[in-house]
């Protein structure tokens, strides 16, 4: 069967390239349609140290259909869905092409979290943010790096970080609502659903809008 | 309403209470005998066919085994009655032509060919720019005047180092026999490729696969590691021969999709004809004064341009999709309206319609009723078939919920009438489906002249028009005032129509040659008058619909 031959094959190019710092391997040795692969962040961007685990479906026609990719670590990334880890990239749907390998796949993922691109977001909260506040977001995008894309599984874990840090909200924003009696959580949910990551105590138009948010 | 009653030839059948007692099962088919007139020896009808949805396009497609034999019928049935608008209205005609995907391909080429001395360059990378630019000459033509070169290199006709090809590699388009080949695509062990100028190499097996998936997509196909693309020949050479034909048909139904406004394709399933409008903003006029906008097809197949439902006048398309969207909800609840067997009120035996006619006559216990009101007979008298007019109850004050249970026995009653009617118009194009073997046996056992025997085939469709405008009318008078003078007026057009179509429907039950050689002038003055009929009501249904007297709120 030529898609079993061909994954080998490229399990063996990976291997053979240690200088790509890309791995690709089998989540069981008896099921050739399963894979995890993972690179590292790309320097000079919020993501670099970190290390991005995909998974890796590979169906029936491959190499004449794409595998199907997701992150099964959590990236914050206009193009990443920040719950699902799904990813929105052309050449995993209709610019797939049978040449394409799962390393070059992987290697053009490692492409997008360095140049992402927020006007086809699969995020639209996150891609928001990115186009509002770039600084911010490259704080929030670092600080999830720093979280969930660590080495051997050790994380933080989510519960340690104080929630609306991990949105890229201003905590003193939460703190002023939370004053007025508004539970912390619902706080977070509706500056999130609103896109609101700071706030000018003055303007008067944008608190009314987050209180009605809140009285929903 | 009392006025409706006192009114001598509306003796309606039809009262509420009648209507609680019947019962809501739905009959399983399965019983033999039909009835209908005096002068006509009834008929057994062993076949049962059970109607089911009424409202899938598919479904009003009459089996055409006879087709090909009945050809020639088709192409002049319209000589002997003209007509000049299909509904009677005095807009003319929309201007369209039927085409089929090959047609369209015939013409794709002709352009081709003609752009071929401008751009000089090969018609089959002319033929593939079309494709690029969805068969646009105008755009194609523009964008070649502004940067040839970029348009050659972004459709892959062109390789960006195009000096490279012959002077370096040297490398021929085509299949290769290598003695050992290993394919980047599939990791096998390969003796037959196929190369392009890119130098991109792979199996033939592997490209089989890869086109296979693309031809329905209408799109350039390009060389598997590169933009550059593949020329019909290419495929048509790996794919073996006229593989490319489909993808010439995939990227001309691409073309229709995208330019719906001018291009339909016939609704009709398994119909491959195009209707091409040839003056899209004609369609406004047609939607303001509330006229149908109906075409037919190369098959013979008549729908409405606009919504893709059959020839659907009196209503407009705004009543047909509400009318159908209602139907759509209400259905379940409606299921014993397809039923197209009922129990003999009497006996309880299954009796079968057959036929258009409503006159029902029990084979076991002789019982003479109404097939639509399930009433006895003797009181439609000779006006024939007259449940046609919903007739509500006249009590006053009822609570609101009373009022909600009357407005869907009223809507019940409608979608009930005309199912009948649709139920019945398919059982008359059934029995006129041999309609070629009834024309050749006037040829021979009565020495009669093809273009003689069109009365027949011509009738047949008259009766078939006045049908569907009858039940599309129901719809329309469902959303009507009823309190309207007009509504009334209409009511009355509705059964004057009624009686004529099941008139002309019992003429048309006749077997012997020689009798409907004899009553051949009745077949022509009957269809006549229904279609004047016809035309009538749809005349009076537009009126509705312009005086807004007729509307619907959702
Ligand atoms: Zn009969
Ligand atoms: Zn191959
Ligand atoms: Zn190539
Ligand atoms: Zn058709
Ligand atoms: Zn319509
Ligand atoms: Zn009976
Ligand atoms: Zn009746």
């Amino acid at each position: 069967m030529s898609r079993a031959k061909r994954i080998m094959k490229e399990l063996l190019a990976v291997k053979d390239d240690p200088a790509a710092n890309i791995k690709l391997e089998f989540v069981n040795e008896s099921d050739i349609e399963h894979l995890k692969g993972s690179f590292q962040g790309p320097p000079g961007t919020p993501y670099e140290g970190g290390i991005f685990l995909v998974d890796i479906e590979v169906p029936m026609e491959y190499p004449f259909k794409p595998p199907k990719m997701k992150f099964d670590t959590k990236v914050y990334h206009p193009n990443i869905s920040s719950v699902t880890g799904a990813i929105c990239l052309d050449i995993l749907k209709n610019a797939w092409s049978p040449v394409i390998t799962l390393k070059s796949a992987l290697i053009s993922l490692q492409a997008l979290l360095q140049s992402p691109e927020p006007n086809d977001p699969q995020d639209a909260e996150v891609a928001q943010h990115y186009l509002r506040d770039r600084e911010s977001f490259n704080k929030t995008a670092a600080l999830w790096t720093k979280l969930y894309a660590v080495a051997n599984g050790s994380t933080v874990g989510q519960k340690q970080v104080d929630e609306a840090q991990l949105y890229g909200i201003d905590p003193n924003v939460v703190e002023e609502f939370e004053s007025q009696g508004f539970e912390k959580e619902k706080v977070i949910d509706a500056l999130r659903r609103l896109g609101i990551k700071s706030l000018d105590p003055t303007d008067n138009a944008t608190v009314n809008k987050i209180v009605e948010e809140l009285l929903k | 309403m009392s006025e409706v009653e006192s009114d001598s030839y509306l003796s309606l059948v039809y009262e509420d209470e009648l209507y609680d007692n019947e019962s809501m099962e739905l009959y399983e088919s399965q019983t033999t005998a039909v009835h209908c007139t005096d002068e006509i020896p009834c008929h057994k009808f062993e076949s049962l066919q059970s109607y089911e949805s009424e409202f899938d396009i598919e479904d009003l497609q009459f089996d055409e085994e006879d087709e090909s034999e009945d050809e020639p019928l088709r192409e002049q049935s319209t000589h002997t009655l003209d007509k000049p608008s299909l509904d009677g209205s005095n807009l003319p005609n929309l201007r369209y032509e039927s085409l089929t995907t090959d047609d369209i391909f015939q013409r794709m080429l002709q352009r081709v060919d003609h752009l071929q001395p401008v751009l000089s360059i090969p018609a089959e990378d002319i033929l593939l720019l079309m494709q690029r630019f969805d068969w646009s000459e105008e755009r194609l033509l523009e964008d070649w005047t502004e940067k040839a070169d970029e348009l050659l290199i972004g459709s892959g006709l062109k390789r960006v180092h195009e000096a490279d090809k012959e002077g370096e590699n040297g490398l021929v388009r085509g299949i290769k026999h290598r003695e050992s080949f290993t394919c980047p695509i599939c990791c096998e062990d390969k003796t037959e490729t196929f190369v392009m100028e890119c130098g991109h190499e792979y199996c033939t097996d592997c490209y089989k696969h890869y086109i296979k998936d693309l031809l329905n997509q209408g799109n350039i196909i390009t060389c598997m590691g590169c933009s550059l693309a593949l020329k019909n020949e290419d495929i048509d050479l790996i794919m073996g021969s006229a593989s490319s034909h489909k993808l010439m048909d995939s990227s001309i139904r691409s073309f229709v999709t995208k330019h719906n406004r001018n291009y339909k394709w016939c609704p009709y399933a398994d119909c491959k004809c195009i209707i091409h409008l040839f003056d899209a903003s004609s369609l406004e006029e047609y939607t303001r004064l509330h006229c149908s906008k109906f075409v037919t097809c190369k098959s013979n197949h008549s729908f409405c341009f606009t919504c893709g439902y059959e020839m659907h006048a009196p209503a407009d398309c705004s009543v047909v999709s509400a009318w159908v969207k209602k139907a759509k909800k209400e259905s379940e609840n409606l299921n014993w309206v397809l039923a197209h067997t009922k129990e003999c009120p009497k006996c309880s035996v299954n009796i079968e319609k057959n036929g258009g006619c409503n006159h029902m006559v029990c084979s076991s216990c002789k019982y003479e009723f109404c097939w639509i009101c399930g009433g006895e007979w003797a009181p439609h008298g000779n006006s024939y078939y007259q449940c046609t007019v919903y007739k509500s109850d006249d009590d006053k004050g009822k609570s609101d919920k009373d009022d909600l249970r009357k407005t869907l026995k009223r809507y019940t009653f409608y979608y009930r009438v005309f199912n009948e009617h649709e139920v019945s118009a398919k059982l008359d194009w059934k029995l006129g489906q041999n309609i070629g073997h009834k024309v050749r046996a006037l040829q021979e056992s009565v020495g009669v002249s093809w273009i003689e025997g069109q009365f027949l085939p011509e009738s047949l469709k008259i009766l078939n028009e006045g049908r569907t405008a009858l039940k599309w009318s129901f719809a329309v008078a469902f959303y009507s005032d009823p309190s309207h003078n007009l509504t009334k007026i209409f009511a009355d057009n509705q059964l004057l129509l009624s009686n004529a179509v099941e008139d002309l429907s019992q003429l048309r039950q006749i077997q012997d040659p020689e009798t409907i050689m004899q009553r051949k002038t009745e077949f022509y003055n009957k269809a006549g008058y229904v279609e004047n009929r016809t035309h009538a009501l749809m005349e009076c249904g537009r009126d509705l619909l312009r005086k807004g007297i007729c509307k619907t709120k959702d």
